[in-house]
């Protein structure tokens, strides 16, 4: 039995592509622009178109199946309607796309903010000059308790009665994709300078992090760095 | 009657569900964008104008301010709900949320960056690696006939601008009103005996959170209509173009007098949000649509052509 011809190999090929960039991958990371993803569909089309004539018997393989499909000689039942579909539906994609090119934008502007970049060269592998004893904990549990805890609540996983207005929300520190994955160095500095500390990617003007540094000593800074990662049940990264 | 094949069944399955994935946003609930609809005729100055119960609101959650000093551990306003219409001169923005009380001394203020600098919603204070921009606020007290239009950029340097362009008109009713907020409670986690459990490492009791998003029915309600030009000859204003989407910060103040004398809410101690968003409706573009046929007649013309010469090229 002949498997699927390659020209449906390749619209499948195509198909799962966009798919792939357009729904799949979202879920895992920021969305990829439209433009992007049409150069990458078009990429894979000149991959197939490349791979399909490669040899006489080839092109016919990928070319021939279009072209009976494109004429409508030779075919006849569903694929018949299919052809109908495909050639009544292609000008209207391409003027919903004109369309969509073309209309206003009716969604605010994508701002994804990088959560942890890069800190100032002085507040790199900075360490706790504080030894971790129960007293320093307890005291750092306090100072959290009076000066965080409103933002970054009292289970440490930023759901604090006064979270709710802020966006971005309170970091939560429960998450392992906060201070599990920081050295204490870089929430030194993130608790010294807050929000306004951050450089550009990370969209200092929308975060309610305040810079503590106007309130806080170094030490009281270090002593909820303790507090913080023992109330979350976490321990911060090291390099070994 | 011929069944229809699986694989164009699945075919046809797969597109409805594109098609849903490609709708679902815009039928979801608007929580970020106060959408100011275009209209005919005058924008309405008064919150009662029948219009603004044709206007969809967006919900924005409100904090205490516990940003800076001097902070507050509660307030009264657990969210605003926001309306806005333009009619492509002026823009008009109705502010609604619960308070019990009517007080001389509630106010209400909406905050927008000014120019192209990114300001911080924290009244524009200075970043540390961004150069900022300024703030304008336009500002509404209860016993002050007149909204102010402010502007400040850093802690300590609000002041009302020497060109006044924002009008202002509240109206408090005891009505009902719904709101929503998350409700938290905590309790100390105990065994069936009764006992406070503790954590093994800690010693410490182990406290459980409880987190659900309640509603509740509050009497009292402040509407509060902003009206201003889409764009004014102030630089220290914000211009707004329709279909751009500037930045918004919101504040509310319950100015009850509490017996200490003292306000329950003033100055820093207020009910705050970070940045959201406006978008004034753009005018319709009915060109859009012209494009959109030619292209559609452009293309089935190419494919029309193609066809033409596959046929041609091809053993009958
Ligand atoms: C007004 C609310 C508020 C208060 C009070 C507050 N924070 Fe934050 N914090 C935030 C917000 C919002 C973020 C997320 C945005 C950001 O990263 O700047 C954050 C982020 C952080 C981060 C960064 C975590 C990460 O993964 O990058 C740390 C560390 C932190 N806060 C520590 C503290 C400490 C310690 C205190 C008390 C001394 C505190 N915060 C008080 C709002 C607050």
């Amino acid at each position: 039995m002949r498997g699927p011809s390659l020209a449906v190999k390749g619209g499948i090929l195509l198909a799962a592509v966009f798919v792939a960039l357009k729904f799949v991958l979202p879920l895992l990371t920021a969305p990829l622009p439209m433009s992007l993803i049409y150069l990458y569909l078009f990429l894979t089309i000149i991959g197939i178109v490349v791979y399909g004539t490669l040899s006489g018997e080839s092109t016919e393989a990928l070319l021939g199946p279009i072209f009976r499909f494109l004429s409508g000689e030779g075919i006849g039942g569903a694929v018949k309607s299919a052809r109908l579909a495909v050639l009544v539906l292609f000008p209207l994609l391409v003027g919903w796309q004109t369309y969509g090119g073309l209309a206003p934008n009716t969604q605010p502007p994508a701002e994804s903010r990088t959560i942890h970049p890069a800190p100032p060269g002085e507040f790199v592998g900075l360490s706790n000059p504080l030894p971790n004893t129960p007293e320093n904990v307890m005291m750092g549990t306090g100072l959290y308790a009076a000066y965080c805890l409103p933002c970054h609540g009292p289970k440490f996983n930023g759901n604090g009665a006064a979270s709710d207005g802020f966006n971005p929300p309170p970091a939560n520190f429960a998450d392992p994709g906060t201070i599990a994955m920081l050295q204490e160095s870089y929430l030194f500095w993130r608790i010294k300078k807050g929000g306004v500390g951050l450089s550009v990617e990370g969209h200092p003007w929308k975060s309610a992090m305040p810079r503590w540094e106007v309130e806080l000593s170094d030490d009281q800074i270090w002593k909820i760095i303790m507090a913080e990662y023992a109330g979350a049940g976490q321990k911060p990264r090291t390099w070994e | 009657m011929r069944t229809v094949p699986l694989r164009y069944r699945a075919a046809a399955l797969l597109a409805v569900a594109v098609g849903l994935l490609w709708v679902a946003p815009a039928l979801s609930q608007e929580t970020v964008v106060v959408r100011a609809k275009l209209i005919q005729g005058e924008v309405p100055t008064d919150p009662a104008a029948p219009i603004w119960n044709t206007i969809a609101a967006t919900e924005f959650p409100m904090s205490p301010q516990v940003h800076w000093q001097k902070r507050i551990g509660s307030v009264t306003a657990k969210s605003v709900k926001v309306r806005g219409v333009h009619n492509n001169k002026q823009i008009a923005f109705m502010v609604e949320y619960a308070d019990p009380t009517q007080d001389p001394a509630d106010a209400a203020a909406l905050e927008f960056m000014v120019g192209d600098k990114k300001a911080h919603f924290a009244h524009g204070q200075p970043m540390g690696q961004v150069e900022g921009g300024p703030v304008n606020i336009w500002y509404w007290r209860n016993d002050t006939p007149a909204a102010a239009d402010m502007s400040a950029q850093g802690f300590g340097t609000l002041k009302k601008q020497a060109q006044q362009d924002v009008q202002a008109k509240a109206v408090w009713k005891d009505e009902k009103t719904k709101v929503t907020f998350k409700e938290r409670k905590l309790s100390l986690r105990k065994d069936p005996k009764g006992e406070v459990v503790k954590d093994p490492q800690t010693g410490n009791p182990i406290v459980d959170e409880d987190t659900k998003v309640a509603e509740q029915e509050v009497s009292g309600v402040w509407r509060v209509v902003f009206t201003r030009a889409l764009t004014t000859t102030d630089k220290e204003d914000v211009q707004i173009q329709p279909g751009t989407f500037p930045n918004v910060a919101f504040a509310v103040w319950d100015g009850k007098k509490l017996e200490s004398g003292d306000l329950k809410e003033a100055g820093s101690q207020k009910a705050v949000s970070s940045w959201w968003y406006i978008n004034a409706e753009p005018p319709p573009d009915y060109s859009i649509y012209l494009y959109g046929l030619i292209a559609v007649v452009l293309a089935a013309g190419v494919e029309f052509v193609i066809i033409r010469k596959v046929k041609k090229g091809q053993p009958a």
